[in-house]
């Protein structure tokens, strides 16, 4: 029974991805002064968890993502992909990679890009390019496969990398800024996808900005600052909303409130909060230009 | 999840070929490599109209030359250029996060773009050779038929031979290059100062017998020391040059082409690993 429940918890496989006391310190031009990027962190990210590394700019994210793929060197500490050192290429044979920003040669098309890295991933031939035709549909570049990357928006280039991340169906995605430069309705598409991702049981660790989206796909979250870690742990824990729900009800008169928390008292319920609902402006602005697209499509 | 654990990742031959090819259809795109082929190849085409100075039989020789020189001039520039493109871009344009977060070594990236930027120039030297052995034969045919009472010119004369082994050693020649750019490329911080090393590279190789001469028969210790190292380090360019066009293809000439490949080759074969060496800790 115990080896049946370690299968199915995460939490007691081994990490996927493991930051043990990571510091990185870059000298500073003179050589003699250095500044501290990472001071210390350490991070474990379980299989088939969404992880978001959160912090604002100069926090330590990027580097300690590029430590974690071996672009740099720890000044201390160590970082592990599925158990092997991330600074060993052969590790690299789990993960996709999108950096932040993402720049890929101008000269080539966005199918000639994922082919390249297809094959430096070692993805066979057989059925290479059917992959490559049906992840470029799924980030919705279909139609602009053919063309040279030079001329692609900053959008486009954002999933066409997320598009090269998954062309090995790696084991463990890493994003840096998934979402930086891409409109809302896009940046819900790169969020469905990551999910997709967490539902074939793959490991996701993020950075974003966008804390509503870090909020709405992340099972645990790491809040860097200076390098530092501030906070770690569930989303839920974090927020202390662990056992609540909330209910959006119309039209319930003021006097009825106090009837209803005499019933919810009875069931062993508290009534926390009594607020107006907010409105998000990211979902009216999807239902808003969604409508405008299915009106569009019925007039044609 | 994927298996990780199942070994170490080995030097891959097959992962080299695809960073090669990749790197090389970059280069071929760019502007600069079809802007030098194209104008290296209309000098050598341009350099028939100098017929007007009537240079009888030597004019083909002028040719030979003048295109020799049009192919190791540009052939130079082309791979500098491109060298530090291929490299440095990619460092700059931080298109090289994406390719080493894949299962690649170090080595076979330095040694993908060693071969990728090799052919890029190796078609270059083809290119420009070929155009010049056709200037040569239109040349050939375009010769006044000689005066009876002038020597004539045998058909040995025309240098197709000597131009052919020359391409060739060029190609050696820009190959250690290349190897040596990627070393100055595998630390530099700049683009600019890439270039600009690669360049003063170029020279010292070119007046490289000056530091052996000194080695040999300096006066002072530091002239014999500092000659002599720069005489080991660097790599004689002068071994390479155009007396091949005339020089014929006899045995001697040739063993003698060989040789001098060779030592190309053994300088390229160290200068790659210490570009391979030095990119290997390099943080990105």
């Amino acid at each position: 029974m115990a080896m049946a429940a370690n299968e199915t918890d995460p939490a007691q496989r081994p990490p996927a991805i493991e930051i043990r006391r990571l510091t990185k310190d870059y000298p500073l031009p003179g050589g003699r002064q250095r500044v501290r990027a990472v001071d210390d962190l350490s991070l474990r990210v379980h299989p088939g968890q969404i992880y978001g590394l959160l912090g604002p700019n100069g926090s330590g994210k990027s580097t300690t993502l590029k430590a974690l793929l071996g672009l740099l060197r720890p000044t201390l500490g160590e970082c592990l992909l599925a158990g092997v050192p991330g600074s060993d290429p052969a590790a690299h044979r789990a993960i996709g990679y999108l950096p932040e920003a993402p720049y890929f040669p101008r000269f080539l098309s966005g199918r000639e890009l994922l082919r390249f890295h297809a094959k430096l991933a070692g993805v066979p031939r057989a059925g290479r390019e059917e992959r490559i035709a049906a992840l470029l549909g799924r980030v919705g570049l279909a139609h602009a496969a053919d063309r040279r990357v030079g001329s692609y928006s900053k959008g486009m280039l954002q999933r066409v990398g997320l598009a090269q991340a998954l062309v090995a169906d790696p084991s463990i995605l890493i994003l840096d800024e998934p979402t930086a430069g891409v409109d809302p309705g896009g940046a819900a598409d790169i969020a469905e996808l990551i999910l997709e991702q967490k539902a074939r049981g793959r490991t996701v660790l993020l950075c974003s900005h966008l804390l509503t989206q870090i909020e709405e796909i992340c099972d645990r979250v790491a809040i860097l600052h200076r390098g530092r870690l501030l906070a770690e742990g569930a989303l839920d824990d974090l927020l202390g909303r662990c056992g609540r729900q909330s209910l959006v009800v119309e039209h319930l008169p003021s006097e009825e409130l106090a009837a209803f928390e005499d019933w919810l008292a009875e069931r062993g319920g508290r009534l926390h909060a009594v607020e107006r609902p907010a409105a998000r402006l990211d979902r009216y602005f999807l239902e808003t230009v969604e409508r405008a697209e299915r009106e569009g499509e019925a007039s044609r | 999840m994927s298996a990780v654990g199942t070994g170490s990742l080995r030097f891959s031959p097959h992962r080299v070929v695809v960073l090669a090819s990749h790197a090389f259809l970059d280069a071929v795109r760019q502007r600069v490599f079809q802007f030098t082929t194209l104008l290296a190849a209309v000098l050598v085409v341009g350099s028939l109209g100098l017929r007007e100075l009537d240079f009888g039989g030597a004019e083909l020789k002028f040719v030979a030359d003048f295109g020799h020189g049009a192919l190791v001039l540009f052939g130079s520039v082309l791979t500098i250029v491109t060298t530090v493109q291929l490299l440095g871009g990619e460092l700059e344009n931080r298109t090289v996060l994406p390719v080493l977060a894949r299962p690649v070594r170090r080595s076979e990236f330095i040694c993908g773009k060693f071969f990728g930027a090799w052919a890029v120039v190796l078609v270059f030297c083809a290119a420009v050779t070929a155009v010049l052995l056709g200037a040569l034969w239109l040349g050939a045919q375009a010769l006044p038929p000689p005066l009876a009472d002038a020597p004539q010119v045998p058909a040995a004369a025309v240098p197709y031979a000597g131009v052919l082994v020359g391409g060739a050693l060029q190609g050696v020649k820009f190959g250690l290059l290349v190897a040596m750019v990627l070393l100055v490329g595998s630390y530099a911080r700049s683009n600019l100062f890439a270039q600009a090393t690669g360049f003063l590279v170029l020279v010292i190789c070119h007046l490289q017998y000056l530091a052996r001469d000194a080695w040999q028969t300096g006066h002072g210790w530091l002239e014999r020391f500092g000659g002599g190292l720069i005489g080991l380090v660097f790599p004689n360019f002068q071994l390479f040059g155009g007396e091949y066009l005339t020089a014929g293809t006899d045995g001697a000439a040739l063993a003698l082409g060989g040789r001098v490949a060779l030592y190309g080759l053994a300088y390229t074969a160290v200068f790659l690993a210490l570009a391979v060496w030095s990119f290997r800790r390099r943080e990105i």
